[in-house]
């Protein structure tokens, strides 16, 4: 049997552990460039009619107006929280796959001999008294059942946050209810070709004939068809994923002219990206730099252009990383313009041992051990501690200061939650 | 031999020889007595994954011996029992208070209970 455990509005939900005053109150938070709303709790949705990703400047007024507080994405928190609750969950099972910052899937089997609705209130109410984050349980034998069990556990009042399919009686009931949209990983194209032929919910979906869903919705149809009727086909993986690409692009604080400071800005971009491939042992093969404007502004000229280039030798190597990257940035960079965002992607990622030399070009194998001195430099003393010179020492001038962005409380010492009382 | 060939004495990967090598004469006579030196994450914090640290402003609480700037340990996983100290959600504000013996006439939500306070002499 497998549990799904997901954090109800994860972001929200950890704004408001060191809020009490608001509990039961509508919460929202902006995305890292404070552009727009990217999470809302469940107060915040009802009574606001908050639309999502919608630009925040066109409905500040529409927040304050409801009282919904709103908070600059606080990253480094949600991150440090989701670890609590991760860890917490492996003293449930030995097998814990991390499915997304909040959800969980872990592996109950063979704790049949308690019951799994027992067995998953633990579970939930572990996690909300340590660390004060409400989750949802839902445990299956397969992993889209739990999901689908992990819905139900939260829209039928009398599940309180914890269902179990553990019965052929209850698969069925709970198939009935599902719509074809909740069906865990059943797309929105596949949603209205089922639509079109009459088939409306999951069990619906599960009494068509193989050979149509084989045929119509290739084998990964196939796989939901065979697990929503309770056979196990998604493996279930312990070791994280490895990305396939890795991107960063943020606004700047203040609109950039110039190319030095739009270079910067690019530069520790490229760092953050480097890092990331470097923790999952991969080396990227292209890398793409964008610039755009502010679309929103009437008054400014209007440009974006993005350039791909193709590093000669994969790497992972923050300085070649930033050559290659500062050379696709003067192609594109156009004198004239007030640039709003610089954006950075690396794509043809592959594992770090099995990059191919190339005849022509000198590949320096001992700069691996001067990217292992940075990362130590940087995970022991604080990010960009150390690195290239091109990031400069003006970051303060264009980075986004996100003014409404809560304390890291969980993580810097300067930063604790304040009990004020007097 | 032919045990000798397959049987290689390997080299053990985790020595303990920075107390012995550093020494030219007798080997220390502590080798045989030495600990880890004292953590203060063990010590002073029982459940990891449900402590947090917070901080006093103003001295209203000096009564529970905590003062300006002291900073708290807060285990969530513990339930307060009669007598302890802990930080509670009164009405929407943080609040410290000792639970009383056989219950309480005012309602409040435990956030967690408070182990230890760490206060700066300077």
């Amino acid at each position: 049997m497998i549990a799904m455990v997901d954090c109800n509005s994860f972001y929200a939900s950890c704004e408001q552990v060191f809020r009490p005053d608001l509990w039961g109150k509508p919460v929202v938070v902006l995305s890292n460039n404070d552009g727009c709303v990217i999470a809302a709790n469940k107060e915040a949705k009802e009574m606001a009619h908050i639309p999502m990703f919608e630009p925040v400047f066109k409905i500040k007024d529409q927040l304050i107006k409801n009282k919904v507080a709103f908070f600059s994405s606080n990253y480094t928190l949600y991150g440090e929280m989701s670890q609590r609750v991760m860890n917490i969950l492996e003293t449930f099972s030995p097998r814990v796959e991390v499915y997304s910052i909040d959800e969980a899937f872990i592996d109950v089997s063979g704790m049949e001999h308690i019951t799994l609705k027992g067995y998953g209130t633990v579970i939930k109410n572990t996690i909300l008294k340590h660390t004060g984050l409400a989750v949802g349980v839902g445990i299956a034998p397969t992993k889209v059942l739990a999901k689908l069990a992990n819905k139900l556990s939260k829209k039928v009042m009398k599940f309180d946050h914890v269902c179990v399919i553990d019965t052929d009686e209850k698969r069925i009931k709970a198939l009935k209810w599902a719509q074809t949209k909740d069906v865990w990983g059943l797309g929105r194209k596949h949603q209205e070709r089922l639509k079109n032929i009459g088939v409306f919910t999951a069990y619906e979906f599960t009494q068509l004939p193989l050979s149509w869903v084989r045929k119509e919705m290739t084998v990964v149809g196939e796989r939901l068809w065979r697990e929503l009727r309770g056979e196990s086909c998604i493996e279930f993986r312990t070791m994280p994923k490895t990305k396939k690409a890795i991107g960063t692009a943020k606004s700047f604080g203040r609109k950039l002219e110039d190319l030095e400071r739009i270079e910067e800005a690019c530069a520790y971009y490229i760092s953050e990206v480097a890092e990331v491939l470097r923790a999952q042992k991969s080396c990227a093969t292209y890398i793409q730099v964008f610039v755009t404007t502010n679309h929103f502004s009437n008054s400014d000229k209007q440009y974006t252009n993005s350039c791909t280039v193709t590093i000669p030798v994969p790497t992972n190597n923050t300085f070649i990383l930033t050559q290659e990257a500062r050379k696709a940035l003067q192609r594109i960079y156009t004198p004239g313009y007030r640039y709003k965002k610089v954006g950075v992607n690396v794509t043809g990622l592959i594992p770090q041992e099995y990059v191919q030399g190339n005849l022509f070009e000198n590949t320096k194998l001992h700069d691996k051990r001067l990217m292992k001195v940075i990362d130590t430099l940087n995970h022991k003393f604080g990010k960009a501690t150390v690195g290239s010179a091109l990031v400069g020492t003006r970051v303060a001038e264009w980075e986004l200061v996100k003014k409404d962005r809560s304390k890291r409380y969980t993580t810097q010492w300067k930063e604790l939650l304040e009990l004020k009382n007097d | 031999m032919e045990y000798l060939e397959t049987g290689k004495i390997k080299k053990e990967e985790a020595r303990h020889e920075a107390e012995v090598s550093k020494q030219t004469g007798f080997p220390s006579p502590a080798t045989h007595y030495l600990e880890p030196s004292i953590d203060l994450n063990k010590e002073l914090t029982q459940h990891k994954d449900a402590t947090f640290y917070v901080r006093v402003s103003g001295n209203a609480w000096s009564q529970f011996s905590m003062l300006h700037k002291d900073v708290l340990i807060i285990d969530r996983a513990l339930t307060p029992k009669a007598g302890d100290l802990a930080l509670v959600v009164q009405e929407g504000v943080f609040k410290v208070l000792r639970i009383p013996v056989g219950g309480s006439k005012i309602s409040f939500i435990v956030w967690g209970t408070i182990t230890y306070i760490i206060h700066c002499t300077s």
